[in-house]
């Protein structure tokens, strides 16, 4: 990830007044999956994007990839209309592994598609798995592997373009406790060795706090901004207890807070009012 | 039709049931003895039916040796094995470019495929006349006949396969960066996969009955010709050397597509 041609004053992601509606050929409503969303990610952070399922934090991510358009407002990435490529590197929330080929085959795709000779190619993806630690299994298919070793193939895939923009759709969602944790550590060490901007979608609010810089809280139908957040503790956040500090902790507790009050008030959520405690008690703690 | 089970061994393990895979010796030897049981009730049946109809594995053994000896047989097997293939490469070369352009162009899948629809479901034999005026009745009709036979099932497979590719899969090649060309044939043909080797299987064995079939209905020739000489005189030992013939060589043709198909999805086999 080289250095930015933007200075530092000028958001390298600018997302304006943003809204995507998706129409179903037979449904009389469309799905309202963004409805004026805006936000600036400043160059060479990481940010977590937080909400409910179906805020439209998916969604968010692929139109920051150029994958899909907005309906009205605008994304701008480094001040243009963001096209995909390898400078966007996308871990998405499945894996997408080709299983028809090798994981280092799998790895070497996003360079193959341009035109990489294959002795290149093969060299770069060993690098890339050596790195998430699947050296080993360069000549595995993706039926051979873990859930948790599959998703860092996925992650070696978009880190071998060398992306100025890393996007990544829950990666360690898919992972045991034990193995997301040292993922954590890993994608801050990537991050802090390479620079550029890393944008993580994440339903687990300890790992928004505990990698990002900023965090984009959002709430569900029609999915809105609710807050955008600082997180001001020092890096990096491998070389001491993040977890153990009074930030981190409240923090914590006042994202989860914030979400347990969206989830049972979304009529449309599966635990809509579930609990009526939470709903009081998140109310109580809002004020 | 669309879908095939590729791994031999089937999906709940193996004959035994213990959950394991059967081994090699164990197959060969289920193999030997199903194939005995299989002699000894013909021959049974050979017996309480009477000779007259149903030749003894014996009588149809001692017909076969000497079919050989006077080369006849090695003619008609020739014959009909070249209908056979010309007719299936023929197919092959059309079916698949047509099923890919159809699966990959939503314009010419929707125009095509009420052709396809009617094509697929009429039976063959119907064309005969006309094939017959056309191509006369000699061995381009009968090349012909096999095409027509095996090229449906082979286009319709590989549209489906096509159709069908990984919206997913694209999506992320598209993130990569892949333009539309390396998107198809990167990642929807290697997903067509499994469906284009499920059409030429049944595409394969369509082309072996139609084979037979014009070799019956137009100029006799070939093992069909047989079959029709030795039936209508009720000869019926050698009768039923050209019927194992057949059934060789339709496991011989499967055998085949089973070995490319272990090649280019190697992936699907090493899983179990
Ligand atoms: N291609 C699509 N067609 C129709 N509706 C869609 C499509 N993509 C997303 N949606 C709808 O838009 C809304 C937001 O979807 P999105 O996938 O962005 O949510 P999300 O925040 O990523 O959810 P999750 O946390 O469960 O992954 C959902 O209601 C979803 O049903
Ligand atoms: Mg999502």
């Amino acid at each position: 990830m080289e250095s930015n041609s933007v200075s530092d004053e000028s958001p390298a992601i600018s997302v304006r007044n943003v809204t995507k509606t998706f129409r179903r050929p037979k449904a009389a409503h469309g799905v309202n999956a963004l409805d004026g969303v805006s936000f600036d990610i400043r160059a060479n952070s990481f940010v977590s994007i937080v909400g409910p399922s179906g805020c439209g934090k998916t969604t968010l991510l692929r139109m920051l990839n150029g994958l899909i358009r907005p309906d009205s407002g605008d994304v701008l990435v480094d001040g243009a209309v963001p096209t995909p490529g390898p400078h966007m590197g996308f871990v998405f929330q499945s894996f997408r592994l080709m299983p028809w080929r090798t994981i280092r085959s799998n790895v070497a795709f996003t360079l193959e598609v341009h035109g990489v000779g294959a002795k290149e190619c093969a060299e770069k993806a060993d690098y890339y798995l050596n790195m998430v630690g699947l050296r080993r299994f360069a000549h595995s298919y993706p039926a051979e592997l873990s859930g948790g070793m599959k998703q860092c193939a996925a992650l070696a895939r978009a880190l071998i373009g060398q992306p100025r923009y890393l996007l990544m759709d829950e990666p360690l969602a898919n992972l045991d406790a034990q193995t997301s944790e040292f993922m954590q550590i890993e994608l801050m060490k990537i991050w802090r060795k390479h620079r550029g901007v890393v944008v993580l979608v994440t339903h687990s609010v300890d790992e928004a706090v505990l990698l990002s810089d900023q965090i984009i809280l959002m709430n569900p139908r029609p999915g809105r901004v609710a807050e955008i957040l600082d997180v001001k503790l020092p890096h990096p956040r491998w070389s001491y207890d993040a977890r153990a500090t009074p930030e981190f902790i409240a923090m914590r507790a006042y994202l989860w807070s914030r979400i347990k009050r969206m989830v049972a008030s979304d009529p449309e959520s599966e635990f809509y009012l579930r609990d009526e405690a939470i709903v009081g008690e998140t109310a109580a703690i809002q004020g | 039709m669309a879908t095939g089970n590729i791994q031999s061994g089937g999906i709940l393990g193996g004959a035994a049931g213990q959950g394991g895979r059967t081994s090699r010796l164990q197959l060969g030897t289920l193999h030997a003895a199903t194939f005995l049981l299989f002699l000894v009730v013909w021959w049974i049946l050979s017996i309480t039916v009477g000779h007259g109809f149903l030749p003894s594995p014996q009588d149809t053994a001692k017909a076969a040796v000497k079919m050989f000896g006077d080369g006849s047989l090695e003619a008609a097997t020739l014959q009909s094995f070249f209908s056979l293939f010309c007719g299936f490469l023929l197919a092959v070369i059309v079916a698949i470019p047509v099923g890919m352009a159809m699966g990959g162009i939503a314009i010419v899948g929707a125009v095509l495929n009420p052709y396809v629809d009617a094509l697929s479901s009429m039976p063959r034999i119907a064309f005969l006349p006309l094939i017959i005026v056309f191509l006369g009745l000699g061995y381009e009709a009968k090349i012909f006949m096999v095409f027509l036979g095996a090229v449906m099932p082979i286009l319709i497979n590989t549209y489906a396969g096509v159709r069908h590719s990984d919206g997913e899969l694209i999506e992320m090649a598209r993130s990569a960066g892949a333009g539309d060309a390396d998107i198809f044939r990167k990642i929807v043909l290697p997903g067509a996969l499994p469906h284009i080797m499920t059409g030429l299987r049944v595409g394969a064995s369509l082309a072996l009955i139609n084979t037979v079939v014009a070799e019956l209905y137009t100029a006799v020739s070939g093992l069909g010709g047989l079959l029709s000489i030795y039936g209508n005189s009720f000869r019926m030992a050698p009768y039923f050397v050209i019927v194992a013939i057949l059934a060789g060589m339709g496991m011989l043709l499967m055998y085949g597509i089973r070995l490319i198909e272990k090649r280019v999805m190697r992936w699907r086999i090493e899983r179990s």
